[in-house]
């Protein structure tokens, strides 16, 4: 490994963590501003290490995701969560289903149980930017995570956008992004999903004059 | 020879800075907020006075009230010859590692919780039940967060750990280097007793930490105190600079190396002053209830750091 190579390496891992560390705070936070504002960090660093896997790479279709990340994910979805968070008022996600404390004990687990699973990868990998991939990997379990744990609505769409984060990343380190059709292609999916989701939380606030999805369950009796 | 005379240099340099710090984020804070503030040296002048007054003691108070502060004292003193300040191979590193400075500063905390629960007031028994809450977690934290440096280096020993650092500068960028670095920063906050784990700013908080158990000191034991609180607080801000950015830290006994290392200190000393400053200036302090959960925040990262050090050899 040349040092141009050991320096990408520690840049994607660095990139890596600090999308990590922000899935992290997130499970700290109990506003629903809060999260709007980490996971809108959380994707600013993510176009960046798109950009930065593209200039290492030599992969010039990584410069075009990057900024359809950032578009996106930096922009549009947090101007719209947060147009949906003034809409149904300044809820908090006040008793998450598993406590705080509890949830970054969780998610400390499911961090090494990531670095447990990937390990084999990771090993037989020759790729720069290996040593990210557990962390990847482990971003996507807080992202699961958060979507069973939290009660609010808003705060589930949250971490379904903080899951599609940790699968982009993935992508990104395992084989330096997929095709830029499939790519574009998963980037409307996410909008046209997040947008389905905006409805429905619509509907659950007009009928339950709320957005905690525990109202939901008195629709079987 | 030379290698103690440096060692008793470097701490004289610590006791010497220690008050100027806490003084310099005062007059910073202060002009942040749009105050004129007191000058940076006024805790100099606290000092000197606090040590000219007269000791004034609650009846109920026993011997442990007068024998703690020079336990806080002393083992604060202690960490500061631990602790490598201006040169990375100390002579002092075949006597401690970093278990021995993490409960060297235990130990003071211990003594003054002690101190805070002895005259037997209510506002001393709140401050230590809380203290200890705090320290619970911090302490672990605050060793795991350097134990992911450790795995790095291959040693348990500050010096050991500057030195490799220096030798190896890609490795500051490394994950585990940058969640140790957070987990440490959060920990120094609750530790050191900043906003928003307690506020130093002021004594009739009915959530305070620190000065709810000093309440009942006053003369050269508040003295001895408050130095001690301003060197925990010149330690662990040069733990956070040097261990994770060592730069300017002399290997070498030459005058030239130290000059360079002293100033590096200072500036990097400044350096976290203005970003402690900032964000006390920015934020509010957390609930009392919600302190743990921060804590909480950094023992996971700091438990990260040593996971993917362990792992990323």
């Amino acid at each position: 490994m040349n040092g141009h190579d050991t320096l990408f390496a520690q840049l994607s891992t660095l990139g890596a963590s600090v999308t990590l560390l922000f899935g992290v705070v997130l499970l700290w936070r109990r506003s629903l501003g809060a999260y709007i504002e980490a996971f809108r960090w959380q994707s600013l660093v993510l176009s960046a290490v798109f950009a930065l896997v593209g200039y290492y790479g030599h992969d010039h279709e990584l410069y075009i995701v990057a900024v359809a990340l950032l578009a996106l994910k930096v922009f549009i979805i947090p101007w719209y969560l947060k147009r949906l968070y003034q809409r149904v008022g300044g809820e908090r996600e006040a008793q998450p289903y598993v406590n705080i404390a509890t949830s970054l004990i969780v998610a400390g687990l499911l961090v090494m149980l990531a670095y447990a699973i990937t390990r084999p990868l990771v090993m037989v990998s020759k790729l720069p930017t290996r040593g990210g991939i557990p962390l990847a990997v482990g971003l996507i379990f807080v992202g699961l995570f958060v979507i069973v744990s939290r009660r609010k609505a808003l705060t589930q769409i949250v971490g379904f956008l903080v899951l599609e984060n940790g699968i982009a990343l993935l992508a990104a380190l395992c084989t330096y992004g997929i095709h830029l059709i499939i790519e574009l292609g998963v980037f409307l999916d996410v909008l046209m999903g997040f947008l389905v989701m905006q409805v429905i939380v619509y509907h659950i606030r007009n009928t339950f004059e709320s957005i905690d999805v525990e109202q939901l369950n008195q629709l079987k009796h | 020879m030379t290698g103690y005379l440096l060692e008793i240099g470097q701490a004289l340099l610590a006791l010497l800075l220690a008050p100027g710090l806490v003084g310099f984020i005062r007059w910073l804070k202060a002009r942040l907020q749009g105050r004129r503030g007191a000058k940076p040296w006024q805790p100099y002048y606290d000092l000197r006075k606090l040590l000219g007054k007269e000791v004034v003691m609650s009846k109920n108070a026993s011997w442990l009230f007068r024998f703690a502060p020079y336990v806080i004292f002393a083992t604060a003193v202690a960490v500061t010859l631990l602790v490598p300040l201006v040169a990375a191979p100390l002579p002092f590193d075949a006597v401690g590692d970093l278990l021995v400075v993490v409960y060297l500063l235990l130990l003071g905390t211990f003594f003054l919780a002690l101190a805070g629960l002895d005259p037997g007031t209510s506002f001393g028994g709140m401050g230590a039940s809380r203290e200890v809450t705090v320290a619970a977690i911090a302490e672990p934290t605050i060793a795991l967060a350097i134990f992911g440096l450790a795995v790095g280096a291959g040693s348990t020993n500050l010096g050991r750990i500057v030195a490799q650092t220096l030798s190896n500068p890609g490795a500051v960028i490394n994950p585990g280097h940058l969640l140790g670095f957070t987990a440490l920063f959060i920990v120094m906050i609750a530790e050191t007793g900043r906003l928003p784990v307690d506020n130093p700013s002021t004594h009739l908080e009915l959530t305070m930490i620190h000065e709810a158990m000093i309440l009942e000191y006053s003369g050269r034991y508040l003295a001895l105190i408050e130095w001690a609180a301003a060197l925990k607080l010149l330690i662990f801000f040069s733990l956070l600079s040097n261990l994770f950015l060592p730069w300017g830290v002399a290997t070498t006994l030459t005058p030239g190396a130290l000059g360079v290392s002293v100033v590096a200190l200072v500036v990097k000393l400044a350096a976290l002053a203005v970003i402690v400053a900032l964000l006390e200036t920015r934020i509010a302090k957390l609930r009392l209830f919600r302190v743990p959960e921060l804590l909480g925040v950094s023992f996971v990262l700091a438990l990260l750091s040593v996971t993917s050090s362990f792992l990323l050899r």
